[in-house]
């Protein structure tokens, strides 16, 4: 038995290894622009060392074939220094190395709060608040779905059953429009809680007012994908357990004289787990992506917005940073899974085992 | 006289569709004695089963008529709610084997928790003895006790339809609707549940009632006869009269098509096909099919009362 469970689990892993290899180096090549990238960045170079070239006194009494030829000196030792010398097919297999083994290597043109270069450093800085955000908003319209989806799906027809089918078409706007809205009224017009930014400034320098002042920060974007996207996610898991209600087993659950609460538990929730967990811990892992338009909307300083300036600046080595990053996260999170859905279904796990 | 267990009056059960009313249960009248069995016959989609589910008040959503009486022990079920009637009725007096028994277990739990489920919530039974109990009832239903711990994607159909009726005698009920409990399984297996149904007939004197649209099968356990047709019972009366001298002209119709092994007679059919319960024809609804209809039977006919409770619903039998 446990022999055959660790096979299965090294093909998985070797399965799961080479598609992570795979996506990682297709947004290298996406990420350059299948090199072009190179072409910008070398361009950008020639024109920092020819102007100082020319601007530097010592140089001054030289002819223009001198210094052309000093600045392209300059240039050759400015490419070698940062790998440039190299065409960008073999520079692609050295990103994609370092991308595997998680020497994610320094920004091309952002930088950290605290000044640092390193990709790690300036996803590491970035992470705790997108988390704090999304993770948190996720968590919450996460368990507003399962829990009021649940209690309409028993409640169909009733008059919570019908305002709720009324108001999902709310998610037709993203959870940013609505936030353009609370900004107005909340901030500019009702002068109750901040524009955006995810603390006052100056901090403050108690823990306390600290967590306050966060707190305070978070509440108009929170708010503004609950109502974005509250009613959509409790009418979705409504009709997903509403499916799941006429099986022949729930009322043959009923018939035995069952209450309610146990029927719920034992006979909807728990035959269809494996797909809300999966639900859950790809949505979990989802939000430490952030979001780029809500968090440009109230000036969040998350991953969001670190993969949108990323992305306009064409700085390769952090967006492939990002990526690899989500692609062993999500490839984790689908190896445990597996393991997940074998507990708990244990049709999966004579498959298994 | 043995006391009337189950007395069931003029009940009614609609459905509301998209295309109007469902007439599937339509003044329905039935009653049966303690120990006693009733077989329901019928084809399919003739309301059977939900008359079952009004009995057991399984109903689906989209009900929207519900009314008549049902007399059980001389209370009438009719009048508790919800919470009452799944306390005192549903598993502990009344308990209900359903048609499709293949579907009505949880995949993802083991059949012995699904098994004591009702004496452990019910009956606040201790986990332990619930479990000696289902074992129990598995050897009695001819399964190996093991199976206890299976899953049910591991057990075949007819075990699966077993272990549902071991679940339904677990808690020694004094009533079990059994719905349609051999119509997907082979003859074999067929034949091995009507013996244990007989057994349990035999030992525990339990009254059922047993639904089948298959003939020769309902007089194997059948005390009563109610003969079902288009939402109504056209014919109830005792075993004994009703498979010698079925006075319907359907139920005459329904002898006639079935097989025997010993006299050499000719298989008849009905023309035609029953009415849509959506719209019901006005006056009695197999008139279309009858050969013998005639003026009066453009006409609702009455029920027909000959002895007792028993009854035809037919002008034929009209006293002049």
């Amino acid at each position: 038995m446990l022999p055959r469970i660790i096979k299965y689990g090294l093909k998985r892993i070797i399965i799961l290894f080479i598609t992570v290899v795979i996506a990682v180096y297709i947004t290298i090549w996406i990420a350059n622009i299948g090199g072009y990238v190179d072409e910008i960045v070398k361009s950008d170079i020639l024109l920092q060392v020819s102007q100082s070239v020319r601007q530097n006194p010592a140089y001054r009494g030289l002819n223009e074939t001198q210094i052309t030829k000093i600045i392209n000196e300059i240039y050759e030792n400015e490419l070698k220094k940062i790998g440039f010398d190299k065409p960008f097919i073999y520079r692609s297999l050295i990103y994609l190395k370092d991308a595997i083994t998680l020497s994610l290597g320094r920004a091309l043109f952002l930088s950290s709060d605290s000044g640092s270069k390193s990709v790690r450093i300036i996803i590491l800085e970035r992470l705790p608040n997108t988390v704090l955000l999304f993770t948190t908003t996720q968590l919450i319209l996460f368990f507003i779905g399962l829990f009021f989806g649940l209690f309409l799906s028993r409640r169909y027809g009733s008059f919570l059953d019908r305002l709720s089918v009324l108001l999902a078409p709310l998610s037709s706007l993203p959870g940013w429009f609505y936030g353009i809205f609370l900004i107005l009224i909340f901030a500019s017009f009702l002068r109750l809680l901040p524009y955006g930014g995810m603390v006052d400034a100056p901090p403050p320098a108690d823990k306390l007012a600290y967590a306050l002042s966060v707190l305070k920060h978070m509440t108009l974007p929170v708010l503004s994908w609950l109502i974005a996207y509250s009613f959509i996610n409790v009418y979705v898991r409504r009709t997903f357990f509403l499916m799941f209600s006429s099986e022949d087993y729930v009322e043959f659950a009923k018939a035995k004289g069952l209450p309610d609460s146990i029927i719920q538990r034992r006979y909807i929730l728990r035959p269809t787990l494996p797909p809300i967990i999966t639900d859950f811990s790809l949505t979990l892992i989802g939000s430490w992506m952030g979001a780029i338009i809500t968090e440009r909307v109230f000036n969040w300083p998350g991953v969001g917005s670190l993969f949108y300036m990323a992305s306009v600046m064409f700085d390769t080595p952090v967006l492939v940073g990002l990526v690899v990053i989500y692609a062993y996260l999500l490839a984790a999170t689908v190896f445990v899974l597996e393991f997940v859905y074998a507990i708990l279904d244990p049709r999966i796990r004579a498959g298994v085992t | 006289m043995r006391k009337e267990h189950l007395s069931v009056k003029h009940l009614i059960m609609y459905y509301r569709t998209m295309r109007g009313e469902v007439r599937a249960v339509d003044d329905v009248s039935f009653s049966l004695l303690k120990g006693e069995t009733v077989a329901l016959i019928g084809e399919s989609g003739c309301g059977k089963s939900s008359l079952a589910k009004a009995i057991i008040r399984l109903m689906p959503r989209n009900v929207s008529i519900y009314k008549g009486i049902i007399l059980f022990n001389g209370i009438n079920l009719m009048d508790l709610d919800e919470e009452e009637f799944r306390r005192k009725i549903r598993w502990s007096k009344i308990t209900y084997v359903p048609q499709a028994a293949l579907n009505s277990l949880n995949p993802v739990i083991k059949v012995g928790e699904q098994m004591i489920e009702p004496l452990t919530i019910i009956y606040k039974m201790g986990k332990r003895e619930a479990l000696e109990k289902a074992a129990e009832a598995l050897r009695r239903v001819g399964i190996d006790e093991s199976f206890i711990d299976r899953y049910p994607f591991e057990l075949s159909g007819g075990m699966k339809q077993r272990i549902i009726i071991a679940t339904a005698l677990l808690t020694n009920p004094e009533l079990i609707i059994l719905d349609e409990p051999t119509s997907s399984l082979d003859t074999l297996t067929q034949a091995n549940i009507m013996n244990i149904l007989k057994s349990i007939k035999r030992e525990t004197g339990l009254s059922m009632i047993f639904i089948t649209h298959d003939i020769s099968l309902s007089s194997e356990l059948a005390d009563k006869v109610a003969v079902m047709y288009a939402g109504q019972i056209v014919e109830f009366d005792t075993a004994e009269r009703f498979y010698s001298n079925p006075k319907h002209p359907y139920s005459q119709k329904l002898m006639d098509s079935v097989p025997t092994l010993r006299t050499n007679k000719k298989l008849d059919f009905i023309p035609g096909s029953p009415p849509s319960l959506l719209n019901p024809p006005k006056g009695c609804r197999f008139a279309e099919r009858c050969q013998f209809a005639f003026n009066n039977c453009a006409e609702d006919p009455p029920a027909i009362y000959l002895d007792g409770d028993f009854y035809v619903k037919c002008w034929l039998y009209m006293r002049k």
